[in-house]
């Protein structure tokens, strides 16, 4: 049995010289400035980004480091106590530096904006080119506790009643947060309209600005047969617009870097985007399975598919780093949160990480997740030309369908784990959400018989309100109710 | 003029070679802050709540771009068993270091929330990081080895030990230096950014032997230290440092804060390695006219600004504590005014 269980998890823990993981647990903002104190120098200095040996390009570092630049909540949050998860950490707090960086070394760095996964895997395929979504900025408010970024969105004319993604606006103004882009790439059409709001006003700081359309996957609504085959063929007219769609953003790459870019290299690109993708649905799994890695860590993880943290090829061997933390864990029965943790599945990433903190140590843990990022997380078909495979598995968006497809989506996860309820984080004010948590829940209501919690999180703040922690509170005991 | 940057988004760029909307505007407001609130000097550094509340009212009133904590040199020292004296409304005093002479050491390393004050700037630290630390970056001045060694004992036999027993000096150096180190992590857990200080290693003091041999080992293996947390060190020296200029940069700081050395000049001796802070004359901020102020600082600023590292328009050393506040309000406006750059987030065409 244990040999069976071993050969399912792949990877196996990493032996750095000079440390040696503590037992796997979650651990305080303070705990980790001790766990810092036997981090040796040789190893600060082994890891960089962009392959580069000079002092600035190293990360490291606790989350201390990251809080005194402003990055406040993370004195609120919990963290894995493995060096891969520290790693991890220093990674991607370490963001906003790497771009500027990218920038000052000569690389193109090109904002791409709104489809959450597919243009990055084309604009990385280039050489010297970063990829890079604003739209994660909309974490900055949360983990800076702050109202600087809403502030700047809002005298630019888009205020509190819109979705936390406006605050990408604000850094656009600020020109503070990422180097001033070389190419705009963004998408719109099937998707959030918050967001595309936002793109619109993004326009007016863009030096360049490429718009893609992302097609509405419908509902189709004949019968079974009918559907099949008529189904099929709506559904590759919607692959073949989306590749026409690549195609300019391709003719517009090689514009901008002066580049023909060849099929070989756009396969390489696909190619190493499926190896990102891989990593994560082994982690998912040692995760979601064996509660090898927290909902914070993984959420972290999920969201590195979209544009690899600005380094793919770093952000890889950190996934790689995990893996085998994880995979080590798995094996050796080790979990991160308790056997008997309520098993839920969230919907929506949550604004506020301090959430998933707040739930987990409730008694909760995450064994799935829909975070509007379905098509991300995606296979590109590698025997398919590159464009094609990359639309392909845009086919899979969370966002360009129904509500009713996203609630299949979670009804599926929330099944394969035996899931005993469903968290839906909403935005506030953000008029995509408000329309589509309730469907959600009533779908996963009336399917599987799950109690869900819904709720809209609050803005930037320390804390989570109370009224908030009693429902959560209140919907974990539901659940402990019904064993 | 309006910023379109918080002083934290500033100084975010600053340090890592970017331009900004503006210089970082810098006077050293310390105890300074204690008059301005209104409030006795004692009470500014004897509770971690009043310091922070003075000075994010001092930050709030002039507009500067950091809030930074500091009261005297022998914070550590004091902590570690030296005694001071602590006037109604002035500064501490030291009125007897922990050693007459260098002739024995102990294994004391301070305790940062139980020894002396030093809990009063962990507690300052913490409150201004809770109230501003989303916007503003939070500074605590944490004096170096050399200069709490001096505190640590009589100077006189400190100083003439540098001549006759060096051994016995290094190894005292080694003593401060770990209760610094353990200070500097206390302000780390709590959101500050440990600022190096070390006035008494100034050319004013020593030479710069001295400082080579000395001062600057000690503050090196300080700045190591933040650095491993990945900080921007600012080392400050106020005073007279011509002639160790040039070496300041071997400590591995980034940024230097300069005092009685010419700007051009501090540039040229180590503006290819680090941002320089300086360094306007805290006598002419005290005694000086508003329009003068503003017309050396504008001076000042423009030479600053031809550092390649970057520049940030500070005082050469605190602004001392009777200064009228129309002079600190002149020395922020000029400095702003005159540090605006144009330039800053001018759309690039691909």
């Amino acid at each position: 049995m244990k040999a069976e269980r071993d050969r399912e998890i792949k990877g196996s823990r990493d032996q750095v010289p000079g440390w040696a993981d503590p037992k796997s647990a979650r651990v305080t903002f303070d705990q980790w400035l001790d766990l810092f104190d036997r981090v040796p120098d040789e190893l600060i200095e082994r890891y960089h980004y962009y392959g580069n040996g000079e002092a600035w390009s190293k990360y490291l570092f606790p989350p201390q480091t990251f809080s005194i630049y402003g990055a406040r909540h993370l004195r609120r949050l919990k963290f894995d106590n493995s060096l891969a998860a520290l790693r991890m950490w220093g990674f991607v707090q370490n963001e906003t530096e790497r771009l500027f960086r990218a920038r000052q070394t000569g690389r193109r760095v090109i904002a791409t904006m709104g489809d959450l996964g597919a243009v990055p895997v084309i604009v990385n395929s280039f050489p010297g080119c970063v990829a890079f979504y604003p739209d994660c900025i909309w974490w900055t408010p949360f983990v800076m506790e702050s109202r600087v970024l809403f502030d700047a969105a809002a005298e630019l004319g888009i205020g509190d009643a819109t979705c936390f993604s406006r605050a990408a606006l604000g850094a656009f103004s600020k020109h503070s947060y990422f180097p001033d882009p070389d190419l705009v790439i963004a998408s719109t059409g099937a998707s959030c309209d918050d967001y595309s709001g936002v793109e619109q006003l993004v326009e007016s700081f863009a030096p360049d600005m490429l718009w893609v359309e992302e097609p509405l996957r419908g509902e189709c609504r004949m019968s079974n047969d009918e559907c099949r085959m008529g189904g099929a063929s709506e559904r590759q007219a919607l692959i073949e617009f989306l590749k026409r769609e690549y195609e300019r953003v391709v003719e517009r790459m090689e514009k901008l870097t002066g580049h023909a870019i060849t099929e070989v290299e756009l396969r390489e690109g696909v190619r190493r985007a499926n190896r990102v993708r891989n990593l994560v649905a082994r982690l998912r799994d040692l995760a979601f399975r064996h509660a090898a890695l927290a909902a914070l860590e993984m959420m972290v993880v999920e969201f590195g598919n979209l544009h690899y943290y600005s380094d793919m090829g770093e952000w890889t061997a950190v996934l790689e780093h995990l893996l085998g933390t994880a995979g080590g864990r798995a094996r050796e029965g080790e979990r991160v949160l308790p056997e008997d943790a309520l098993r839920v599945v969230w919907v929506t990433p949550p604004a506020d990480p301090l959430l998933l903190t707040y739930v987990e140590d409730a008694g909760a843990r995450v064994m799935g997740t829909e975070y509007v990022i379905n098509q991300a997380l995606e296979i590109m078909d590698e025997s398919k030309p590159p464009l094609e495979a990359i639309a392909e598995s845009f086919m899979a968006a969370s966002l360009i369908g129904t509500s009713g497809q996203r609630a299949k989506s979670v009804i599926r996860q929330a099944r394969e784990r035996q899931a005993e309820g469903v968290i839906i984080s909403g935005i506030l004010g953000g008029s995509h959400c408000a329309m589509e948590t309730r469907l959600i829940s009533d779908i996963v209501k009336q399917e599987l018989d799950l109690p869900a919690l819904e709720f809209d999180v609050a803005p930037a703040s320390n804390e989570i309100g109370r009224q908030l922690q009693t429902r959560i509170d209140a919907f974990l005991e539901v659940l402990r109710s019904r064993r | 003029m309006k910023d379109l940057l918080t002083p934290r988004e500033r100084f975010g760029l600053l340090v890592i070679d970017e331009p900004q909307d503006r210089v970082p505007v810098f006077p050293l407001v310390t105890a300074h802050a204690a008059r301005l609130a209104g409030i006795p000097v004692r009470e500014y550094y004897t509770a971690g709540a009043a310091m922070a509340r003075c000075q994010l009212v001092a930050q709030e009133t002039y507009g500067i771009d950091f809030i930074s904590f500091f009261s005297e040199v022998g914070l550590v020292a004091e902590a570690l068993g030296s005694q001071f004296d602590y006037p109604e409304d002035d500064l501490p005093l030291l009125t007897r270091p922990k050693w007459t002479d260098l002739t024995r050491l102990d294994d004391r390393v301070v305790g940062p929330l139980t020894d002396g004050r030093l809990r009063v700037y962990i507690d300052a630290v913490t409150y201004a990081y809770e109230a501003r630390g989303d916007t503003v970056p939070i500074l605590a001045y944490v004096p170096a080895p050399f200069t709490t060694a001096q505190q640590l004992v009589d100077q006189e036999a400190f100083l003439l030990g540098l001549l006759t027993e060096p051994e016995r000096v290094k190894e005292l150096l080694a003593y401060a230096t770990r209760s610094i180190v353990r200070f500097c992590r206390a302000i780390i857990g709590a959101g500050g950014l440990p600022i190096l200080v070390d006035p008494l290693a100034s050319g004013s003091v020593i030479s710069a032997e001295h400082y080579r041999e000395f001062a600057l080992p000690s503050e090196a293996e300080v700045i190591r230290y933040l650095h491993r947390y990945d900080l921007d060190v600012v080392l400050h020296i106020c005073g007279d440092t011509r002639t160790t200029i040039a070496m300041m940069p071997e400590t591995g700081a980034d940024l230097l804060s300069i005092d009685r050395v010419d700007v051009a000049g501090a540039i040229a001796g180590a503006g290819q390695a680090c941002r320089i802070i300086g360094n306007y004359d805290t006598s002419a901020i005290l005694l000086s006219d508003p329009k003068t102020i503003e017309r050396e600082v504008a001076e000042m600023t423009t030479a600053g600004k031809n550092c390649p590292k970057g520049f940030v328009a500070a005082t050469g050393c605190e602004v001392p504590v009777d200064t009228p506040p129309e002079n600190v309000r002149a020395f922020v406006r000029s400095a702003r005014q005159v540090g605006f750059n144009p330039d800053y987030g001018r759309r690039r065409r691909a």
